[in-house]
């Protein structure tokens, strides 16, 4: 779906190119939202096949923009104890951090931060909840 | 008739006699977890004005409230259990007036009276303990504060009782400390052990968690977000003033302080991966503990601060281990369920108290020897977490989402007693400060 959105923002970018509008536009400019959402099992923090889609996504997002630098959040659902869960958060965003390096983006680029079970998207106490609510999000620093 | 009266009085005289010389004050010392339970049956009458002018009606509430306050420490004790009056048949001049008969009837080992002088703008209590079926008196005192600090006043008389009856330091005049959501942010709140007297500690408008009293009771460490990163800080209760202690990469989280109160026990995670480490008070390390490439964390103390109770997923989820303070000789706790974490080691050494993820997925507090024996189901509803001890290691503090959005609870040691402690929800991470 955002791929299919992104190819067309492109098309479009080359249009207005051709038709020579706006020849003073900005670069582009990359947008959080443009990053996918990276979900765990409950209690794990390895990658399943679909968070390494996202973060193949993410890869080439960064691919794209070499100039962002950008801080990944780690995240869990309520269930679990407070502490538990910031250290449970940091291996989930490391998890990915790793796996981003590992695919060639710059260590300097990713940074890391847990938040543990404080900031859950969804405050529903329901499976659907709970699996919005294990995550890394993706944030930029700056680009 | 006569003879009646005279008879039941015989057969009285002659049971007072028989236990009279048998009791010793600080017979019931139990062990509140372990083997049959039962709490003393104690009664509080209501305090009385001694002196000779009319007093005001204020004066006679203060008089109402500290009786409530006695009454209601005393039914919290582990120890015992008040006599509540409105349960029993009694005509209205007994209630007023319950004599030594009346309470002996209603069951009382032991009877407190409370009497009061309103010398200036004070409140003068004076209490008197008696072991109800001698109508012997064990001990007696006089506190005297201005009027309007009755529930100091009410605490003090109920921790001289339990100090009396059983030896050991009332926890009544004890703080406890957890979490309050405001907004986006989660400060740090203060409050007396019943929940009264509430006030906002921090003002950082950002996460702050795991607050933990020092032995001194004027400081409180806490995790805090404030520089972005969790990362350890202490806050002057009196001032508010914050400042950071330490500085790693990564998290440091779930301080917990030594007995001696020279070294704090924490989870960093600058090495890549969640280690339990010691810190001294300035947040320099003293040693690191755990060295595994799974989650080690929620370190407790044992009362000799010679071992440390934790949580580590070394075998997929986290269970319960213990380990000597320098790190050697770790052994595993738990193996009951698949979620066992923060562990608090008993105040008496003999006990480890945890959350564990019990039936349908719910999270109790469990309790276990620390031999790995008698585990122990404490809670029986909602979402149970971070329990924490009472000083005098008879009562736990924890947080429940049972009837809301989090709220604080505390009971005693066997899961009697449940009390709720605040009521606005969004509150999570108590601990109970020590006795002064």
């Amino acid at each position: 779906m955002t791929k299919r959105l992104i190819f067309l923002l492109a098309v479009g970018a080359l249009l207005m190119t051709v038709l020579g509008g706006c020849p003073g536009s900005p670069p582009p400019v990359l947008k959080e939202t443009q990053f996918e959402t990276v979900h765990f099992d409950l209690d794990k923090f390895n990658l399943r096949g679909d968070a390494k889609a996202a973060l193949d996504h993410n890869y080439e997002l960064l691919k794209d923009f070499p100039d962002v630098i950008c801080k990944i959040e780690g995240h869990c659902d309520e269930r679990g104890t407070i502490e538990y869960n910031l250290s449970l958060g940091e291996k989930r965003a490391r998890a990915a951090m790793d796996y981003l390096i590992g695919l060639g983006i710059d260590a300097s680029r990713i940074s890391i931060i847990s938040y543990g079970k404080e900031r859950p998207v969804d405050p529903g106490h329901n499976d659907a909840a709970w699996d919005k609510n294990r995550r890394d999000e993706f944030k930029i620093i700056s680009q | 008739m006569q003879t009646r009266l005279l008879l039941t009085l015989f057969l009285i005289i002659l049971i007072s006699i028989s236990t009279a010389h048998s009791q010793d004050v600080r017979e019931f010392r139990i062990d509140t977890v372990s083997g049959v339970f039962e709490p003393t049956p104690v009664g509080v009458d209501q305090m009385k004005y001694i002196g000779n002018r009319y007093i005001t009606s204020e004066d006679s509430t203060f008089m109402e409230y500290v009786t409530l306050i006695v009454q209601r420490d005393l039914d919290f004790y582990a120890d015992f259990e008040l006599i509540p009056l409105d349960t029993f048949y009694l005509r209205t001049y007994e209630i007023s007036d319950l004599s030594f008969f009346g309470w002996q009837r209603l069951g009382a080992k032991y009877l407190l009276r409370l009497e009061a002088e309103f010398p200036g703008k004070n409140l003068r209590a004076y209490w008197r303990l008696y072991h109800a079926p001698t109508q012997r008196e064990i001990s007696s005192g006089k506190i005297e504060y201005n009027s309007g600090y009755w529930r100091e006043i009410g605490h003090d008389i109920a921790n001289e009782v339990v100090h009396t009856l059983t030896g050991e330091q009332g926890i009544f005049r004890t703080k406890v400390a957890y979490i309050k959501k405001i907004g986006q942010a989660k400060e740090v709140f203060v409050s007396d052990y019943d929940g009264n007297h509430e006030r906002q500690i921090t003002e950082t408008g950002t996460i702050n968690l795991s607050p933990i009293f020092a032995p001194n009771e004027e400081v409180i460490y806490f995790t805090s977000y404030l520089d972005g990163d969790p990362q350890l800080y202490r806050v002057v209760v009196e001032t508010s003033e914050v400042s950071k202690v330490g500085s790693f990469k990564g998290i440091v989280a779930a301080p917990a302080i030594s007995p001696d109160g020279d070294k704090i026990a924490c989870v960093l995670s600058k090495d890549g991966n969640s280690e339990i480490y010691v810190l001294d008070l300035e947040g320099n390390i003293i040693k690191r503990l755990t060295r595994n490439g799974s989650i080690d964390s929620a370190p407790s103390w044992s009362p000799d601060g010679q071992s440390i109770a934790f949580s580590s997923s070394r075998t997929g989820v986290p269970q319960i281990y213990t380990m000597d303070a320098d790190g050697l000789n770790v052994k595993r706790l738990t193996y009951q369920g698949s979620y066992n974490d923060s562990p608090i080691w008993s105040e008496r050494g003999d006990r480890v108290t945890f959350v564990s993820r019990t039936r349908r997925g719910r999270f109790d507090l469990a309790s276990i020897r620390t031999d790995g024996t008698d585990y122990r189901i404490l809670t029986e509803v909602g979402m149970n977490e971070n329990p924490h001890f009472a000083p005098d290691g008879k009562h736990i503090i924890f947080a429940s989402s049972r009837l809301s959005e989090g709220d604080i609870y505390t009971m005693d040691l066997s899961g009697r007693n449940q009390r709720r402690l605040t009521r606005s929800g969004n509150c999570s991470n108590p601990s109970w400060g020590p006795i002064r």
